[in-house]
């Protein structure tokens, strides 16, 4: 028997800035919601500070960005600073969206820790996640 | 972290922690609520009910501003069903109150039905402890759209808000839904939309014949009925006016605490039966099982048997 899981994942997902391409941020809501997990969509024009925000009071385990329209390279480096200083830095954060090749290193060497572009197949996120949840420490303090 | 006393002390980070063992069942927030529960009781918890699109979202995202314009702390704790086929759910009701992010005043959390019926979640009774424990003064709990059972509500909050709109198959909403018996304060919002006035008067029908059936030993308060128009921040004073008469009305006669406490032994009640059910299936007497899949025995009868054959439970 399995029953309804208790202890679901918890992925806030945000849009910043002037960014209104609202398609894969919504594709992918609804696909981690089949995958049993709770999504918390934060609306768009979104700050770096308000998704910290957002994310510490909804104790997420996991923070989600869509951005299509450049600017990517301020706002996640930014976003993941404000959650190391706010102790949130435990938390997994994913970017999505168009996000070229060259901008890669820099976005990972600031804290990204992956980055899914046009085209990602929604099975592989939600198999990713599945396995960062499986392979991440258990108490979490 | 000591999370209780972090979040006593008004820690967001601990306080979000303490809710999310508490909805996820984990140990550990039983614990945290033990230590805090001295210092619960305070806040007005104020339940914001209504149909779905009604527009709770937006009306506590403007009730938020005029309770913070009063210098009050606000918690929100935003409701939204969980799908029953994955177990899933996307929380949206914040988007609306994105303009409170970051007041260090405003803490607002999502939270799923995870299986609850009723319009709750099996947490927001503990979620709204640990709110009042890091010091919200108002706590604004947004239940899922509700239909005609959804009043669970009523249990929980000091003053419940029940919110109808312009045309939504008037006398059906206000007769059918069974909210009207319950309500302390009644909006009609969206009040810039076609119907306003139809629905005004079915809605003071219902609370006219609602006063005359009131037992004369009930509470003293007569239900205002007020319109707002919350995407405009339009009759949010005048709401948050009678919301504090009628906090003021039950903390002056005593029943705030009354209601406060019924709320606690209810609740004990709940977990209480949750446990038993939860040992009574771990004891369950096989003997008697393999009876009744056997057909030896009816259903009825194993199950007075069942009950019968359960050894008592120890003290831990
Ligand atoms: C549809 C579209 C629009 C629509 C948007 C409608 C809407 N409501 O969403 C409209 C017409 C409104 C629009 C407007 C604009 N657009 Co436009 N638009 C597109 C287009 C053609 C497709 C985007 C889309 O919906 N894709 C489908 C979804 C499913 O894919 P996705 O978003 O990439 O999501 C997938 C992955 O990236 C990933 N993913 C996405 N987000 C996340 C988040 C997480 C957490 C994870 C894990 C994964 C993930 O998973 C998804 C599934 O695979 C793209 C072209 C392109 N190649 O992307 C341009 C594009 C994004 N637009 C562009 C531009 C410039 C604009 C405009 C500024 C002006 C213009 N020239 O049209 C305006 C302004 C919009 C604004 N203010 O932001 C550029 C952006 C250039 C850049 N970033 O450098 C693009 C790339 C076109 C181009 N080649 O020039 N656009
Ligand atoms: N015209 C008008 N529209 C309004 C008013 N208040 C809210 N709305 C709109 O009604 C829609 C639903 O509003 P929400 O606040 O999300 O409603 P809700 O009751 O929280 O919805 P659920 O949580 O999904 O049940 C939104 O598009 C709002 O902009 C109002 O006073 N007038
Ligand atoms: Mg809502």
């Amino acid at each position: 028997m399995q029953p309804i899981e208790e202890r679901p994942l918890r992925v806030l997902l945000a849009k910043l800035g002037m960014d209104t391409h609202t398609v894969g941020v919504t594709v992918i809501a609804h696909a981690l919601r089949e995958a049993g997990m709770e999504v918390i969509f934060t609306g768009l024009k979104q700050t770096p500070a308000m998704v910290a925000s957002a994310a510490i009071q909804e104790d997420v385990d996991v923070v989600g960005v869509s951005t299509l329209s450049a600017g990517h390279t301020r706002s996640l480096p930014t976003l993941a600073r404000l959650l190391r200083e706010a102790g949130a830095g435990d938390k997994l954060l994913l970017a999505g969206g168009v996000i070229p090749e060259e901008d890669r290193p820099l976005l990972e060497e600031a804290g990204v820790d992956r980055i899914f572009t046009m085209g990602a197949d929604t099975r592989d996120i939600v198999a990713y996640l599945n396995q960062w949840r499986a392979t991440r420490r258990e108490e979490r303090d | 972290m000591d999370v209780a006393r972090e979040l006593l002390s008004g820690n967001v980070l601990a306080g979000a922690r303490a809710i999310r063992w508490l909805d996820d069942r984990d140990r550990r927030g039983a614990q945290v609520l033990s230590s805090v529960f001295p210092h619960t009781g305070r806040a007005q918890i104020i339940g914001v009910t209504g149909p779905p699109g009604a527009g709770k979202s937006t009306l506590a995202n403007a009730m938020i501003t005029e309770q913070r314009r009063r210098g009050r702390r606000v918690g929100v704790v935003a409701i939204d069903p969980t799908s029953p086929f994955s177990g899933g759910a996307i929380l949206g009701d914040r988007v609306r109150m994105a303009r409170h992010t970051l007041d260090p005043g405003v803490f607002i959390r999502s939270v799923g039905t995870r299986g609850h019926a009723g319009g709750l979640s099996r947490s927001t009774h503990d979620t709204c402890l640990i709110l009042d424990a890091m010091g919200y003064d108002v706590i604004f709990v947004e239940t899922v759209g509700v239909g005609q059972d959804e009043i669970d509500i009523v249990a929980l909050a000091h003053t419940t808000i029940i919110i109808g709109v312009p045309g939504l198959g008037d006398e059906v909403q206000a007769i059918k839904a069974g909210l009207m018996e319950v309500g302390d304060v009644f909006v009609i919002n969206k009040a810039d939309r076609e119907g306003y006035e139809a629905t005004r008067q079915q809605f003071e029908l219902m609370l006219h014949l609602r006063e005359e059936a009131r037992p004369a030993d009930a509470f003293d308060w007569s239900p205002p009925l007020l319109p707002a128009v919350a995407t405009r921040d339009e009759g949010i004073a005048g709401i948050i006016d009678a919301t504090d008469r009628h906090g003021s009305k039950l903390r002056d006669s005593g029943e705030f605490a009354r209601m406060s406490g019924r709320r606690e032994r209810a609740q004990a009640l709940a977990l209480m039966g949750e446990e038993m059910l939860r040992i009574a299936m771990e004891r369950a007497d096989a003997e008697v099982l393999s009876a009744v899949e056997a057909r030896q025995i009816d259903p009825y009868e194993a199950a007075r048997l069942l009950v019968h054959r359960l050894s008592p439970v120890q003290e831990e």
